[in-house]
């Protein structure tokens, strides 16, 4: 760019480049800029109104495993598995005067995620990691865009096999996560674009974490009212 | 360096849905966290300008050959991994692999330059090392104001690479630098909520790049040099 920042000719560089096709495009860009961040919000909104009362409740159980020297261990696939970074340090390293708890990114180690694939399969990753480490107060949180990824599904039975929370994020219409008996919270953003499901559960996982926070600093309790008590998924 | 330009949809109504206030707000202590997402992300989307800008000039460069360089540190270390996977290997069947790399995935060079230059040398050294004058440097930061974010910024410049800033707070010294060529506020005083608008920002950027490079009349030759 040889226009300088912040110029005019930086911002609308068609306008001197006199190409109208440009111009065109342009425009169409900026109305699908304004279109998906209307998608965005009204996800967020449909999430919000299918989930407050879980994510509180679901908040209120994770508050109690750390209060027991619970950890929280996450884990996901490509993208998901850079959000599960951002679940874990958000946790561990918040910042400000929130109040830093134990939490792990399982999708972090390259020597642990390759080891594991080459001699076992990727399928284990996750699950064989729950196994050497996972206690019964620890939180196992998957997050997915599909709710199929099979290295999730077989972890989410592994946690649930030790005693741990299991928290799953999907989307769509929950895939095989739905299905599953081993699943205590199950957090569905209903769209069919893994952008906006990715964009859905981030705010999920914040709003999580924050319930958590006030959860843990007592002015909320940890008490958890009966209508908001959890109701394992195959008794529903 | 926003276009103070009108959405129309948003000014429409097209995304104010009515407020289910007939339905029972069964926890409003997490509903309110919901709606305090709200009016950001209006803010946001008065920047779709901006957006365009930047994707245009993003595909002019990948057309040429470039390849895109982001970086962040905390958090926004992750987002960067994320974006460079993204454009490595799209999730929408069909969309072209383009050439994108993170600066934070290396933990030994990172580790590395903190220990002996300092934080503020993080990237810049991988920049200079690893980039050229036909890339792209896209640096995310919560706030604005990270050294090694910054001075990334600087040394890409430097070197002729088309620099691109996504940044939260009130955008902080980057925002002020002349050094950042297409600048991108996603204004909120929660990090958290910088952080959800930022994911959408560099989810559009990957996408609507794309509009330019199916249309690859409108990229001459020049373009973004």
């Amino acid at each position: 760019m040889t226009a300088p920042p912040g110029s005019i000719e930086s911002l609308y560089p068609f306008l001197y480049q006199g190409t109208t096709a440009a111009s065109g495009l342009l425009d169409q860009v900026r109305q699908s800029t304004i279109a998906k961040t209307a998608e965005i919000l009204s996800l967020r909104r449909a999430v919000r109104d299918a989930m407050a009362g879980q994510l509180l409740a679901c908040a209120r159980e994770m508050a109690r495993r750390f209060a027991a020297d619970g950890r929280l261990l996450a884990f996901g696939n490509g993208g998901s598995a850079t959000d599960a970074q951002q679940l874990a340090t958000l946790f561990l390293y918040p910042g400000g005067t929130a109040r830093p708890l134990p939490a792990l990114s399982l999708a972090s180690d390259a020597a642990v995620l390759t080891a594991l694939s080459n001699d076992i399969g990727v399928d284990v990753v996750f699950a064989r990691q729950l196994a050497a480490f996972g206690g019964k107060s620890d939180i196992a949180v998957g997050l997915s865009t599909s709710g199929n990824s099979e290295n999730l599904l077989r972890a989410l039975d592994e946690a649930s096999r030790r005693g741990m929370l299991t928290v799953g994020f999907a989307g769509y219409a929950g895939g095989k996560m739905a299905e599953l008996d081993s699943m205590d919270y199950l957090f569905v953003a209903p769209s069919t674009s893994v952008h906006r499901i990715q964009e859905a559960q981030t705010t999920m996982g914040n709003i999580l974490w924050e319930l958590c926070q006030d959860a843990l600093s007592g002015s909320a309790g940890l008490e958890t009212p009966k209508e908001q008590a959890h109701v394992p998924r195959h008794s529903r | 360096m926003t276009a103070p330009q009108e959405p129309a949809s948003l000014a429409a109504g097209t995304i104010t849905a009515a407020h289910p206030a007939a339905q029972a707000r069964v926890s409003p202590q997490a509903d309110s966290l919901f709606d305090r997402r709200e009016q950001p992300l209006h803010d946001f989307a008065m920047q779709a300008a901006a957006v365009a800008a930047a994707c245009y000039q993003i595909a002019a460069r990948f057309h040429q050959g470039g390849t895109l360089v982001v970086f962040g540190t905390g958090g926004p270390s992750a987002d960067a991994q994320h974006v460079a996977v993204e454009f490595v290997h799209p999730v929408i069947v069909g969309k072209r692999a383009l050439p994108a790399i993170s600066l934070t995935a290396d933990i030994a060079t990172v580790t590395g330059i903190a220990a002996r230059d300092g934080m503020a040398a993080i990237f810049s050294h991988q920049l200079r090392y690893l980039g050229t004058s036909a890339d792209i440097a896209l640096g995310i930061d919560t706030d604005g104001n990270s050294s090694s974010v910054l001075s990334g910024l600087l040394t890409a410049r430097e070197l002729g690479m088309l620099t691109i800033a996504l940044v939260g707070g009130d955008g902080g010294a980057i925002a002020a630098c002349p050094a950042v060529g297409h600048l991108l506020i996603t204004r909120s005083a929660d990090p958290r909520i910088v952080r959800e608008l930022q994911v959408t920002a560099y989810h559009l950027l990957w996408e609507l790049v794309h509009v330019f490079l199916e249309q690859p009349g409108v990229l001459a030759p020049e373009a973004g040099a």
